[in-house]
């Protein structure tokens, strides 16, 4: 466990290594709250209701800023995966003394953490002169909690995505479609709550929607019903995806051929 | 002029006789972009399917807005591919390729590199437009001159934040930002956002000449809109090409060594 830990410091370090460019990145999330902004004002000033499905116009904006952190601070494993099947480089990280995928586990950890604080740090402060004060401490409590599983369920699906590159040469395409599917049926650009009364038992029957919902809606509703019912279903998928992530890792590596050295 | 377009046609052949080499690849990446697009577009459908309209903006609307602006970003990635990585191509000093040949430096640059997505966003953004109910005639040539602007701004905005790096080094962190702030708020109505912000977004970050703008410009013809398009299209295009002109006095490279394929 030492060495991951080293992993993980070391790539927080690494992170932090240009605090300027990060603060920088950082703004995006600045301009997305705008957008919402000026999107729910009008949308909550042309329903004349000062909630819509539980939601005041406060509680959207803290909703999208938690989609917001989640979805910038998310690993980009895929990515690094596909390059290292790709360049035959994982030929030589296989015969390290670590696990490939515990290994990229902890690194991204690490890179998606200082995201987050980065992201939340620039994002705090902006949606609070829109829309005045944080959600309270209960909240932040259980987002965190289910942020963190929020995570893993990301770091499965994406290193699943990273590690079809062992059978398809582009996999960048299945990253694009896989977030447009977190942002719609993950909620992450319209609270499932407001979607049509037949697709919601749908979308909260599927992984999306413990990704970016369910931390996004109880950092502004706590309840502790709902904190558990989610976050035994979250853990659910979680060990269903380490399980399939398992095994295609296990076929994939038995499916590598290595030529010359 | 004609030595221009000759020198257009040559390199736009060039490109797909490339993508053909690799034609699964180039269909894969069109079918996923317009697949992505359909993916992201649902927000709207689901968002209209809870309220009637925002701000004057219906579904049909932001079909019409979608269609112009992935048309206009469809063209400028598949015949201008280069565009969003300028920054990269002066800091690497990459630029000696094109310094070395007797062609205008700026649009061989641009042109040099076909994005195979691109055609996925022109075809999706043309369908779009068609089912978007404002298929008429003079709709349709009226669709055609607010893509031409949006292909225009597309252009213009991304070589003048590039051309920084010639002055300030590395920039893809601000130019990725930029590209960020310029694709996002371009996909939504200009009028959720007032005062400054709207200042802004006609100015600073031209995003509603890309996609409200046009859009107003297709439902209804007013000399207004044509002029504010026209002008801020000509003027942007030949201050960015100025800008680019007057960094590329200031260019250095090492001489690296490098294919240009």
């Amino acid at each position: 466990m030492k060495k991951y830990w080293a992993i993980f410091s070391t790539q927080i370090v690494n992170s932090l290594a240009y605090p300027g460019d990060f603060l920088g990145r950082s703004v995006s999330i600045v301009i997305f709250m705008l957008i919402f902004a000026g999107l729910w004002r009008a949308t909550f000033a042309a329903a004349g209701t000062e909630s819509i499905n539980g939601l005041t116009f406060p509680n959207m904006l803290w909703y999208l800023l938690m989609c917001e952190v989640i979805e910038l601070g998310r690993p980009r494993v895929n990515r690094v995966i596909s390059e290292q099947v790709k360049s035959g480089e994982v030929a030589y990280l296989l015969s390290k003394p670590y696990n490939f995928l515990v290994y990229h586990f902890f690194h991204g950890l690490g890179d998606g953490g200082v995201r987050a604080v980065l992201n939340l740090l620039v994002g705090i402060p902006a949606v609070w002169l829109l829309v005045g004060p944080l959600p309270t401490l209960i909240g932040w409590g259980m987002a965190v909690t289910l942020a963190f599983g929020a995570w893993i369920l990301h770091f499965c699906m994406m290193s699943l995505i990273g590690l079809l590159a062992f059978l398809v040469e582009e996999t960048n395409s299945f990253e694009l479609i896989y977030q447009k599917a977190v942002f719609i049926l993950g909620g992450m650009l319209l609270p499932l709550d407001m979607f049509p009364g037949w697709l919601q038992p749908i979308t909260k029957s599927l992984p999306f929607a413990y990704m970016m919902y369910a931390p996004a809606r109880l950092f502004v509703k706590p309840d502790p019903t709902l904190f558990w019912q989610f976050l035994s279903v979250q853990w659910i998928w979680i060990v269903m995806l380490i399980f399939l992530l398992g095994l295609a890792y296990r076929s994939s590596v038995r499916s590598l051929a290595v030529n010359g050295g | 002029m004609k030595r221009h377009l000759q020198l257009l046609a040559a390199l736009w052949k060039a490109n797909l006789q490339s993508a053909m080499e690799y034609r699964a690849a180039f269909l894969t990446q069109v079918v996923f972009m317009m697949l992505n697009n359909l993916a992201y577009f649902m927000f709207w459908v689901l968002y209209f399917n809870k309220f009637n309209a925002v701000r004057g903006w219906n579904l049909q609307d932001m079909m019409l807005l979608f269609g112009i602006a992935a048309t206009a970003w469809g063209i400028a990635a598949y015949f201008f591919g280069n565009f969003t990585t300028l920054s990269e191509i002066i800091t690497l000093g990459r630029l000696d390729y094109y310094l070395s040949l007797p062609r205008p430096v700026l649009l061989h640059t641009l042109a040099s590199r076909s994005l195979g997505s691109g055609m996925g966003d022109l075809i999706y953004g043309l369908g779009s437009y068609i089912l978007s109910g404002y298929l008429t005639p003079d709709g349709f040539l009226r669709y055609l001159l607010g893509v031409t602007v949006a292909v225009s701004i597309f252009l213009s905005f991304l070589t003048l934040v590039q051309s920084l790096s010639f002055w300030m080094g590395n920039t893809t962190a601000i130019s990725q930002l930029a590209l960020n702030a310029l694709l996002t708020f371009s996909l939504y109505p200009g009028s959720l956002f007032e005062g400054a912000a709207k200042f802004i977004l006609l100015t600073i970050i031209p995003a509603s000449l890309i996609g409200s703008l046009p859009a107003e410009f297709v439902k209804s013809f007013s000399w207004g809109a044509l002029l504010q398009l026209l002008v801020s299209a000509v003027l942007l295009m030949l201050f960015s090409v100025w800008v680019f002109y007057r960094g590329l006095k200031r260019y250095e490279s090492g001489s690296s060594m490098q294919v240009e394929i």
